[in-house]
């Protein structure tokens, strides 16, 4: 009851003003932390717990990269974010580099995940 | 008896005469139509070629903007709201409420945010009891026992935002599905707006190739 009424405050405190969207990352094979670190542009992500995470990214196309070579972010794939929309993207963290999976891609992007 | 061979004989001769005058007057009014028809100077006639061909043209003429106006009619129908609209409003308001509630609870909104930072003080609080010297051995425990209850609560009330973070996001997904199927129902629903719009044009169509036909038909060469 207490919990809930905590989230109710914390949804009318925190509602988002702007237009924002949501990415769904899930990694594979789950893991209970995964280890690759991952950014969204150059943002650095939390270690990703149980195979899955629910963002909230603004909205517009973000790169999803990881750690590449020589210190330079590989890039992953680009994440098209749509207002109140969640789009997912499963990476596969056992290949070098990880590897993008859209759920729904885009039609004209080549390695683009839509909602 | 002669006179009434003569008188009968007589008599023929006049009925003769009448039948033969009637004929000829019949010859005469056919001749004359012939010759009216010919010059097509009959003035009083409704079907002359002349006039039913103005008609023919000025009906065909007429029907040309009625196919534009139809024309226009039938992309401004196809234009129109239609209910989906509506359903998809419905759910797009939907989507704004949950987005709302998925924005608290999302692995960096303001309530998950709080959870971690709420375990990371309590889990650094007993590692420094751990070291605690302060206390008598039973107080220690009392304390160390007070926020293992506090790290379980905590846990289990971050669970519960990892619960409702799963339930939002698939609801919103369930919702995105819905508004795709909503828009696969309004192309459905003006795919057949625009069959009909087709069928409309080609009835149109039809009516005026006929009116042109009726207005070649209408042309006669002179002498045909």
């Amino acid at each position: 009851m207490a919990g809930a009424v905590i989230l109710g405050a914390a949804v009318v405190l925190f509602r988002p003003t702007s237009d924002v969207g949501y990415v769904e990352i899930k990694t594979v094979p789950v893991a209970p932390v995964t280890q690759t670190a991952l950014y969204i542009d150059s943002a650095k992500l939390a270690p990703i717990k149980q195979g899955s995470a629910i963002l909230q990214e603004r909205v517009g196309t973000l790169r999803l990269q990881a750690d590449g070579l020589a210190g330079a972010l590989a890039p992953l794939c680009d994440i098209v974010v749509k207002r109140n929309r969640i789009t997912t993207v499963t990476i596969s963290v056992l290949e070098r580099p990880p590897r993008c999976q859209c759920r729904f891609s885009g039609a004209d992007a080549a390695h683009a995940c839509v909602s | 008896m002669k006179t009434l061979l003569s008188a009968i004989t007589q008599g023929n001769r006049a009925r003769f005469a009448i039948a033969g005058l009637f004929a000829a007057a019949l010859v005469l009014s056919a001749a004359s139509a012939r010759a009216e028809d010919a010059s097509g100077s009959s003035a009083g006639s409704p079907t002359s070629p002349v006039e039913e061909f103005s008609q023919q043209l000025e009906a065909f003429q007429r029907s040309v903007p009625d196919l534009n106006q139809s024309i226009q009619d039938s992309a401004s129908t196809i234009d129109s709201v239609t209910d989906a609209e509506k359903a998809r409003a419905e759910i797009d308001k939907l989507r704004a409420t949950v987005s709302g509630l998925l924005g608290a609870v999302s692995d960096n909104g303001p309530v998950s945010q709080l959870g971690v930072k709420a375990l990371d003080h309590v889990r650094t609080k007993l590692k420094a009891l751990a070291a605690e010297t302060r206390y008598k051995p039973e107080e220690r425990l009392f304390l160390i026992d007070q926020w293992r209850k506090l790290e379980a609560e905590t846990q289990s009330a971050n669970k519960e935002l990892d619960d409702a973070r799963v339930q939002f996001a698939g609801l919103l997904q369930t919702l995105q599905q819905n508004e795709d199927f909503i828009s696969e129902l309004l192309e459905i629903r003006q795919a057949e707006k625009a069959l009909e719009v087709i069928r409309h044009l080609t009835r149109d169509i039809r009516d005026a190739s006929t009116q042109l036909n009726k207005l070649i038909g209408g042309i006669k060469p002179p002498g045909a």
